[in-house]
């Protein structure tokens, strides 16, 4: 038999339809099923870069899913969504983690902070921000808002670090153009320890 | 084989008590999956090779959480981060061994969410069990890594059993080098096992590396003070120095008196699918000072025995080399 | 010659972007009634599919249409189709994809597809194909053959075929034992000069050597997402290519649609290194799938799939033979490099051999060479393609005939190092101008190589110190493009490009060029990008470290088109001829008298009432259409400025060394780079601080081709090992060196009316080669025949169990 002619056979001719399914964060509400009995409620309230923001959040949803698709922070980039490269990095009560590993409903009651949750309320670029654009420092820029989470986290803890802390502290973020050193720079500069 | 990427629709629980999870825990069985940091729960729900009904979720139980002085030694909550093991004050000081095991896993961001529960319970991290091959491990009837095709550079040289996935865990050989005792908790009662027993090979059960059972819950890793404040060298040997899993790694604990080694607790980890004492060893350099000689003398005796892969026969002087250095550091 | 712009640092327009959040990237834009599209890949790595039964997925709630290859025009092989039906050639092919208002049940539904697929015989390892009775890959054949068939509708690629070549047994036999395989073999690309066996005969010192480089993939941290939608036969394309204007043709030929109907917007490119530099094959299914069910769709390459569809480095499994004379100088090269082309693409030998041609200037050499397919992901150019990796494979081989004779392997590397008389390949072509020994002896000064080559054997405990030189080359210019900008009657000067943003800056650094020749302050600039709809010209592809040089070229060329039309008007206005004035402070005034002047925004006002040529309304004939296209939406908007460049004379060689001290340990095979120091010959530096994160990011890719990154392929199953970034073995921070160091030469190219050229290959040439050269010379010499050199081949050889893994010369299996 001809497979192309058993393939056809297959083909609909009438495509599912859904205009009620169509866009922004409607669809997810529109397409949730019904809560099953003893699991989360899924409309919550979380903290995000200083505002309250509520949200349908499924069950299962990551971190990284819900900031992206449901809030529209796109500045936290997925790029492996399995804990490997960091460009998903946010602070979650100042403390960094990856966001394409963190189930959303766990983050409820804390402080969620992401790229765009860094500027002053003037709009000001942060002093992290600022020693990474001095420095030159984001090549492609898709790594770089997980770069600066971390470094902003690093800095609240340990304001003047050496450089071999710096590294230690950002070694969770994977840099594939290889801009490591200029990171390191703006870190260093953020610190006030380059002028 | 679609590269699946998304978290397919399952229930989600968020006890804050002990009693709920555990609960939880018996009712769910196999349905269900616990997560703590979950930095070894995603990937594989993502992929879709893993796929339980719900989440249980139990980082809203705070009595998991912190590092505590008992009677005899310290007690580290189940879901308390890597991050924090490897930075507590009581930890470096007495336990180094641990904290210096728990900085290197993976990465920065995962030793902020990954717990030490979590560390010691991961699954094995053979290539093809994790692309979703039907092996042992998985309920099948064969394994994709001991063939003389295979890619098993990573793989086991010891105590193979069908499967010859190695342990991944990093605090592991230092739990088992340190004598650990895991508390188990489940709706039955607590049973506490020493870390060597509490990690099992293949040949005691195929698909699971540690001892823990449907419904049961590590709850807490209580370290004896039996090696508080000894001569410790934990040294992990990866490929990359961020995320990668050790190609061997080696965790000793040693009470030197008079120059010379009178009791000594070596470990390594990924050359089988437990951590691996090395008792032949330990009784070699019994009595004898942790230097150049001692080393010279037990050359080749970690690795006595090894029944390497085709592509993982490294392992074995990677491993006595790891003895040398632990005796010449 | 003095600049105010050319080699001054300067704050690229999109960064701040890039550090708020702010900048877009494909999978960032989003569009009002939006699906989301998944992929079914082939579980199989060689096979035809027999059936389809999708019926399941289709009736799901939420799941919006499908697309099959049947949608699609079909490209012949080796072009690699967007999606797969009659030729499985690789394991994680496209077969289809399936739009539903959320990924997630776009994966719900892909789980409920059935296919019916048909097996046949894979191959990995090239070897197994070209031996006698091997299978093929595809089924007419195991090589790319090159013929003038035009592409087929709707295709990009042409000119390629697949055919057969097979070898004796015995020949493969002896090559997989690192030997010649003897005079009987046929090969696919052969070339010679020079007097091969009389130069040999009077080498001193000879060498012979096998060596495997593999397919490292490309792993930008941005996969290949894109999002499209379709409005009144337009079609608005948010993807993400290195390079941009160049892309708009081949993309609109993809989707059947003339390049006028096409808006592509890239403003953000999350790296690409070789992997995006022409539109590819997944974003005709983007396109076509939009236009299928006339809703925007964004389809989301994950992880995994960037691995299979994104490309790889191509492998490379060699023999090198090579001579030194008792002076010192090259004698006589002869090389044999057969080349894994994965599933489609090209390999990499004939880069190769150039590479050792230029690098070495022998006095003789013979380049053979086979570029063989395997069912293993499809394979790319990749940051120095062919060279790169020659780098590695070369600098210890010849270090080994270096260190054979008893010379210093600094000194050796400057007798032979190509000055501008120097030639590259068979055709031993001329070069633009060269002053690379000048480069390496200014690094060996930088590091001190004197004094630390002394360090070599060193013992500190367990750990041995080694050093290492390397040398990287990349051709870096290229000629033809059109520059365009736009003098606005608001007096501002708007730098129009079509020059992709893959991260490099260069899309800034290059306009540049424009301003300075204008003498217009940075802050009057505008840079106009990333949206074709924003009047682009058509620019050079963002690859082979060519945009510093070409798009240098453009921009001076629409510069000076400015200059004379500002000119010619103010000669109009104020009387007099165009070459009585001058132009200086954003003003053109006659050289006697600078009183009389027109400011920019004057003139532009007034190039906009004279129309013709000074406003856009008539441009030269010789433009690209894309760039045509522009011009005319931008005429009678200000003082156009546009040119088509013409070409250049000689390959552009942009050249780096490089030199590092390592400190091994001999018990565990991990080692610490102590320094790296490195020195190119790439021209005049236009961006110090881009120049800066070339040579770093390339050190960084260096580290990683030499010392990490893996392509490990299953040869029972076809299975790739490390689809995973974590398995891929990516350098991290804390596999680099914590402080490197860098310089040049900064003479300038003769044929860049600034001098530049670019440097984003050569780079991470230098590096790798370093590398193995400094782990070579820590290990007494020894040579292992394989790249990269992880920590357990290290530690077989210290332990003499070379049985084990180190002799195993194979590609896409380590």
């Amino acid at each position: 038999m001809n497979p192309r002619l058993t393939r056809r056979r297959f083909i609909k001719s009438v495509i599912f339809s859904g205009a009620a399914l169509s866009s922004g964060a409607g669809f997810y509400l529109a397409s949730a099923q019904s809560r099953q009995a003893g699991a989360v409620e899924r409309l919550v309230s979380l903290n995000i870069n200083g505002r309250t923001r509520r949200v349908d959040v499924m069950p299962q949803e990551t971190l990284a899913h819900t900031l992206r698709y449901k809030l529209g922070l796109t500045g936290t980039k997925i790029g492996c969504n399995r804990g490997e490269c960091g460009s998903c990095t946010v602070t979650i009560d100042d403390v960094t983690h990856y966001s394409c590993s963190t189930l959303t409903h766990s983050v409820k009651g804390k402080e969620v902070v992401t790229i765009e949750g860094l500027r002053s309320e003037s709009g000001a670029l942060h002093p992290v921000q600022q020693a990474f654009i001095d420095e030159l420092s984001p090549q492609c820029g898709f790594c770089t808002p997980g770069q600066i989470m971390s470094t902003v986290a690093l800095l609240k803890t340990n304001p003047r670090p050496t450089r071999e802390e710096a590294r230690q502290a950002l070694s969770g973020n994977l840099c594939r153009c290889g801009a490591y050193d200029h990171y390191l720079n703006g870190v260093m500069r953020a610190s006030g320890q380059l002028s | 084989m679609p590269a699946f990427d998304n978290m397919p629709d399952m229930e989600l629980y968020q006890p804050v008590q002990i009693d709920d999870a555990l609960a939880l825990a018996a009712r769910l069985a196999d349905r269900g999956w616990l997560v703590g940091g979950g930095q070894d729960t995603y990937g594989w729900i993502k992929d879709r090779n893993k796929r339980p009904d719900a989440l249980i979720d139990l980082n809203g139980i705070e009595s998991l959480r912190g590092i505590r002085e008992i009677a005899d030694g310290i007690e580290i909550g189940a879901l308390t981060t890597l991050t924090e093991v490897a930075t507590n004050p009581i930890v470096r000081e007495r336990y180094s061994l641990l904290s210096k095991a728990a900085s290197v896993v993976a990465s920065p961001q995962i030793r902020n969410a990954g717990t030490l529960a979590g560390n010691v319970a991961q699954d094995v991290r053979c290539w093809y069990y994790r692309r979703g091959l039907d092996c042992y491990r998985a309920g099948g009837n064969l394994c994709y890594a001991d063939t003389p095709e295979a890619q098993n550079r990573e793989h086991a040289i010891f105590n193979a059993s069908r499967c010859v996935a190695v342990t991944p865990s990093d605090t592991g050989p230092a739990l088992v080098a340190l004598e650990a005792q895991m508390v188990i908790t489940s709706q039955r009662g607590q049973r506490v096992v020493p870390a060597d027993r509490f990690f099992v090979g293949p040949d005691v059960d195929i698909e699971n590396t540690t001892v823990l059972r449907d419904g049961e819950i590590l709850t807490a890793v209580r370290i004896p003070a039996k090696w508080a404040g000894a001569e410790f060298y934990y040294e992990k040997v990866a490929d990359r120095n961020v995320w990668d899993f050790a190609l061997v790694s080696i965790a000793g604990a040693m009470r030197i008196e008079g120059g010379n080694i009178v009791a000594s607790s070596i470990v390594c980890g990924a050359v089988q699918c437990t951590p691996r004492r090395l008792s032949s060893v330990e009784r070699a350099i019994q009595g004898r000072p942790r230097n150049e000689a001692t080393a010279t003398m037990v050359a080749g005796m970690a690795s006595q025995g090894a029944r390497p892969l085709n592509q993982n026969a490294f392992k074995m002087p990677l491993m006595d080399n790891l003895v040398t250095k632990l005796l010449t550091a | 010659m003095t600049y105010k712009l050319i080699g001054k640092n300067f704050t690229p327009p999109d960064i701040e972007g890039k550090v708020t959040g702010d900048a877009r990237y494909a999978e960032d834009f989003r569009k009002e009634g939006m699906v989301f599209a998944r992929l079914l890949t082939s579980p199989l790595p060689a096979g035809r599919i027999v059936s389809i039964d999708y019926s399941e997925a289709l009736a799901m709630e939420g799941v919006v249409g499908i697309l099959t290859t049947e949608d699609l025009p079909q490209p012949a092989a080796p072009a690699n189709p967007s999606l797969a039906s009659e030729e499985i050639t690789y394991l994680g092919q496209p077969i289809l994809a399936i739009a539903a208002v959320t990924e997630q049940i776009a994966e719900n539904a892909l789980e409920k597809i059935r296919i019916e697929f048909e097996r046949r015989p894979f191959v990995v390892d090239p070897l197994d194909t070209l031996v006698e009775g091997g299978p093929n890959p595809y089924p007419k054949g195991n090589t790319l053959v090159r013929n003038a068939v035009a592409a087929a509708a709707g295709t990009t690629q042409s000119g390629t075929d697949v055919a057969e070549i097979k070898w004796p047994r015995d020949a493969i036999n002896a090559f997989r034992a690192g030997r010649d395989p003897g005079p009987s073999v046929p090969w696919g690309n052969e070339w010679e000069f020079g007097e091969l066996e009389a130069e040999f005969a009077q080498c001193t010192s000879i060498v012979e050597e096998p060596f495997v480089t593999i397919g490292q993939s490309h792993h930008a941290l941005e996969s290949r997402t894109g999002m499209a939608y379709w409005e009144n036969g337009r079609c608005f394309f948010y993807g993400s290519l290195q390079s941009h204007t160049i892309g708009i043709a081949p993309l609109a030929g993809m989707l059947g649609i003339d390049a006028a109907n096409l808006v592509f917007i890239n403003e953000n490119t999350g790296g690409g290194f070789g992997g995006k530099i022409f539109p590819y094959p997944i974003m005709a299914v983007t396109g076509h799938l939009a236009r299928k069910i006339n809703r925007p769709v964004q389809l989301r390459i994950t992880r995994e799939e960037e691995f299979y569809i994104g490309h790889a480095r191509a492998g490379m499994q060699g023999w090198l033979k090579l001579g030194l004379k008792a002076d010192g100088k090259v004698g006589a090269v002869d090389m044999i490099v057969i080349g894994d082309a994965g599933s489609g693409g090209g390999a990499s030998g004939p880069g190769a051999a150039n590479f050792v041609s230029l690098m070495l200037q022998p006095d003789a050499m013979r380049f053979r060479g086979v570029s063989l397919y395997t069912n293993t992901a499809p394979r790319a150019a990749q940051r120095g393609p062919g060279e790169n990796e020659m780098a590695t494979a070369l600098s210890p081989i010849l270090d080994k005939a270096i260190r054979q004779a008893g010379f210093d392997p600094v000194q050796v590397r400057i007798q032979n190092a190509p000055d501008s008389s120097g030639t590259i390949g068979p055709q031993r072509g001329a070069l633009t101008g060269s002053w690379f020994p000048q480069a390496i002896a200014q690094g060996a000064e930088m590091f001190n190589w004197e004094e630390r080559k002394q360090l070599s054997g060193r013992r500190n405990g367990t750990k041995v110190t080694g050093v290492g030189v390397g040398m990287g080359y990349h051709s870096a210019g290229a000629s033809g493009y059109d520059g365009l900008l736009r003098i606005g009657t608001d007096g501002k000067l708007y730098l129009h490009t079509g020059v992709g943003n893959l991260g490099t800056y260069s899309y800034a650094a290059v306009v540049r060029a424009a301003a300075e020749v204008l003498k217009v302050d940075w802050e009057n600039c505008e840079i106009v990008r990333g949206d074709s709809s924003l009047h682009l010209p058509f620019s050079t592809f963002q690859a082979g470290s060519n945009t510093m040089f070409t798009e240098v070229r453009t921009n001076n060329v629409a510069a000076l088109d400015a200059v004379r039309k500002l000119k010619q008007i103010a000669a109009t206005d104020l009387g007099g001829e165009a070459d009585e004035f001058d132009i200086d402070g954003e003003r053109v005034f006659r050289i006697s008298n600078p009183s009389q002047a027109l400011t920019y925004a004057q003139a532009a006002q007034r190039a906009v009432e004279l129309g013709g040529e000074y406003s856009g309304e008539t441009y030269p004939e010789d433009l690209n259409p894309v760039t045509s296209r522009s011009v005319q939406a931008l005429a009678g908007t200000g003082l156009i400025g546009v040119a088509k460049d013409p070409r250049h004379t000689g390959t552009v060689p942009s050249m780096t060394v490089g030199f590092m001290e390592i400190e091994l340990d001999t018990l565990t095979g991990k080692y610490e780079i102590v320094d790296y120091a490195c020195v190119a010959d790439c021209g005049t530096i236009i961006h110090p601080m881009g120049f800066s994160q070339s040579m770093r990011g390339g050190g960084v890719w260096g580290v990683g081709l030499a010392g990490y990154e893996r392509l490990v392929y299953d040869t029972q199953n076809g299975l790739p090992a490390n689809v995973g970034l974590y398995q891929a073995k990516i350098p991290t921070y804390l596999d680099v060196p914590l402080v490197t160091r860098h310089g040049a030469t900064e003479v300038p190219d003769p044929q860049s009316p600034v001098g530049s050229r670019g440097v984003g290959e050569p780079s991470q040439g230098c590096a790798c080669a370093a590398l193995a050269s400094a782990i070579s010379d820590a290990l007494g010499g020894h040579h292992f025949a394989r790249a990269p050199i992880t920590a357990d081949m290290i530690i077989n050889q210290v332990a003499q169990l070379d049985h084990f893994n180190t002799g195993n010369l194979k590609t896409n299996t380590f």
